[in-house]
């Protein structure tokens, strides 16, 4: 299709060159002593033995985690949005991301150590949450309306939050490993942790592949979809476990970090229009573009502390949840 | 056909109902709605009851604790009671009763049962503002202050958002929702940026809890309540109007801007002064009207019999998070949001479509 190729590629080299720069600027750009200018000499191999330090052991795996789980949220968001057919949809608001922290809390608690079995768990536990979800859609006028299914997951976060509050009070050595989890940030994560990350966030996108085309279809309505010799209640399955999969991994990753499933496809279709095949691979390089935005914010902005990351895609997310939802008509999947 | 109109005497109530009369104001009280009030009230004096006795490390009996009330008794049951149990009480009753007459007229206001202080953001708010005030100084009469400034911009915030889509069904609590998650990454920020005391001694305010509350904050919520209270039920009869349709409620005298205005300053005071003592247990202002409402069963905006069932399930939760996992205090907030949860969402999946009124 001509016009398809025509609003894409533009749009992905933009994308792909601005993700290339900012993960550049995150490499040079930092919250400690060591400037722009000495990490670019340490980039070219003349740094001394900190500035080595500081740019290849703090920066680089931050900025690899980042890539890493913008690119699994970005992805959840848009496969999210439409599966359930909604652009509110976001893995943090329907509770996917509540599901799967209550999960991990749920087995540290138990007794596990929180590296080992973390992504596991939280996969699985996002994997149920994303059940309940579709569960939830599929009930009669529930399904219809966009905004009534954002209040069940506000709803049923708010119930899980509190839920692993309990647990948490009961149990301090397992509050102690969760108080930094929980918020939600790319800092001071070990790079055993990127290396976790990975084999789930390549599952899962290799998962997506064959997906993509079923899913473009069962936009056009669920009879078109089965009789263009597609099953509709396998995609949906599919693509639910291959949500729970990349928000479980980037859950476990970086714990909880909001609003950027729902930034990125709102920023996606703005670019270039609804078409999941054209979307999709747009937010591949958007969804890390965003989240190292954010990070170099969170470091910049009250350097040389730094904000956690959740605070700064809440303030970038709730705005255009806003706007989404103040738009005369929302926009149908 | 004949049209039938049953004329009484003008002095004669409608069957059901009271006809209150002093000089020229006259006020219809519904009997079904004064006997659930009379036995809400029963209950709460129950339960302060039972919360003063039971539990803690240090059970009182009854007798005791009723000689201490008194004002006689031993030194240890009124030290224990006077000084420890009561004020944790009184603090829960005063927020209970605030949060839940704040509850009963947003529900109305907005004609929505899901539209309470706490879903619209009005918590995340006044929670954001006390915690500004903990985190930059440390006097403690300030908080209340700082949170109605909270709970307002909150409020002015999601309806100004919500303005231009019309302000009534879902999208404006998704508006609400999307103002409270800024305001509660504001928080977030602050007690990341805290230095350690600063961030537990502000820490109740995030999760909702009665602990510690100060003596001072409390005699400025009942202070405050005292004022609030009369003015939420003023203003409920003045919103029972509104159960029609505008039209007819202008017709009827109700002038429609003016109300919504005074309403929506009454539920940010109300709501402000509960947050203040006891932190966002917004859960309260969704529940407590639905169980008068349930009680009642007739239409109106059952304000004083939302205040009273809030105060009970107040004094039941705090009391349950105190005693149910007996040395660890599971903060009332938690305790709210596990007995709420689950009755918010299947208000959310199971009737959608009925209003308040």
């Amino acid at each position: 299709m001509p016009e398809r190729s025509r609003h894409l590629a533009p749009m992905l080299s933009v994308a792909g060159v601005g993700l290339v720069l900012l993960c550049l600027i995150s490499l040079l750009i930092g919250a400690g002593d060591v400037g722009a200018w000495r990490s670019l000499e340490t980039l070219f191999g003349q740094g001394d033995e900190q500035s080595r330090f500081v740019i290849y052991g703090l920066r680089w795996p931050r900025t690899e985690l980042a890539v890493v789980v913008g690119i699994a949220l970005g992805a959840a968001g848009v496969l999210l949005q439409s599966v359930t057919r909604n652009t509110l949809a976001e893995p943090g608001l329907l509770g996917v991301s509540a599901g799967s922290s209550f999960a991990v809390v749920m087995a540290i608690s138990l007794g596990a150590s929180a590296s080992s079995l973390a992504f596991s768990v939280a996969v699985l536990g996002a994997l149920i949450g994303c059940l309940l979800v579709m569960a939830v859609c599929r009930l009669r006028g529930v399904g219809s309306d966009p905004v009534r299914l954002i209040l069940a997951g506000a709803a049923f976060s708010g119930f899980l939050s509190a839920l692993s509050g309990l647990l948490l009070l009961r149990d301090q050595r397992t509050a102690d490993e969760m108080r930094f989890w929980v918020i939600g940030s790319l800092a001071g994560r070990p790079v055993e942790t990127l290396y976790a990350a990975l084999p789930g966030l390549i599952c899962g996108l290799i998962l997506m592949l064959p997906l993509v085309r079923p899913l473009a279809a069962l936009a056009l309505g669920e009879a078109l979809a089965s009789s263009l010799g597609h099953h509709p209640q396998r995609v949906r399955l599919g693509v639910l476990i291959v949500v729970a999969m990349l928000v479980g991994t980037a859950n476990a990753a970086a714990g909880p970090i909001g609003f950027l499933g729902l930034i990125v496809p709102f920023m996606a279709r703005r670019m270039v229009g609804s078409d999941i095949r054209q979307t999709l691979w747009l937010s591949l390089l958007l969804g890390p573009s965003v989240l190292l935005g954010a990070d170099i914010v969170s470091r910049l902005l009250v350097s040389p502390y730094e904000l956690p990351i959740g605070v700064v895609t809440a303030f970038i997310g709730a705005p255009v949840l806003i706007a989404t939802v103040r738009a005369q008509r929302l926009p149908i999947l | 056909m004949k049209s039938m109109v049953v004329r009484r005497p003008s002095h004669m109530a409608p069957a059901g109902f009271w006809l209150l009369r002093l000089g020229p104001w006259t006020q219809l009280v519904s009997r079904r709605s004064f006997v659930a009030g009379a036995l809400l009230l029963l209950l709460l004096a129950c339960a302060c009851l039972v919360s003063l006795t039971f539990g803690g490390s240090r059970p009182i009996p009854v007798k005791d604790a009723l000689l201490v009330l008194a004002g006689q008794g031993d030194a240890v049951s009124r030290l224990l009671i006077n000084t420890l149990r009561m004020p944790r009480i009184l603090a829960a009753v005063l927020t209970g009763a605030a949060l839940g007459a704040a509850g009963c007229l947003m529900q109305t206001l907005a004609r929505n049962r899901l539209a309470t202080p706490g879903i619209v953001g009005l918590d995340n708010g006044a929670t954001a503002f006390a915690v500004a005030s903990i985190v930059a100084t440390s006097t403690s009469l300030l908080p209340s202050i700082l949170a109605l400034f909270g709970a307002a911009t909150a409020a002015v915030l999601t309806f100004a958002l919500a303005s231009g889509s019309g302000s009534r069904g879902y999208r404006f609590i998704v508006t609400g929702i999307g103002v409270g998650a800024m305001f509660s990454a504001l928080t977030n920020l602050m007690l990341s940026q805290a230095p350690i005391d600063a961030a537990n001694r502000a820490y109740p305010w995030t999760v909702g809890s009665l602990n510690g509350t100060s003596a001072v904050a409390i005699r400025a919520l009942a202070a405050g309540l005292f004022f609030g209270l009369p003015w939420a039920c003023l203003l409920g009869r003045q919103l029972a109007a509104m159960g029609f349709s505008e039209r007819v409620s202008i017709s009827l005298g109700v002038r429609l801007g003016a109300l919504r205005m005074t309403t929506l300053a009454a539920t940010v005071w109300l709501t402000a002064l509960g947050v203040a003592v006891a932190g966002p247990v917004g859960l309260v202002a969704l529940i407590a009207p639905e169980i008068a409402r349930y009680l009642a069963k007739q239409r109106g905006v059952p304000v004083l019999n939302s205040a009273w069932s809030g105060a009970l399930l107040m004094v039941v939760a705090d009391w349950a998070g105190r005693n149910i996992l007996s040395p660890i205090e599971v903060p009332v907030g938690i305790v709210m949001a596990i007995i709420g949860g689950p009755y918010l969402i299947w208000i959310v999946l199971r009737q959608p479509d009925r209003r308040v009124q």
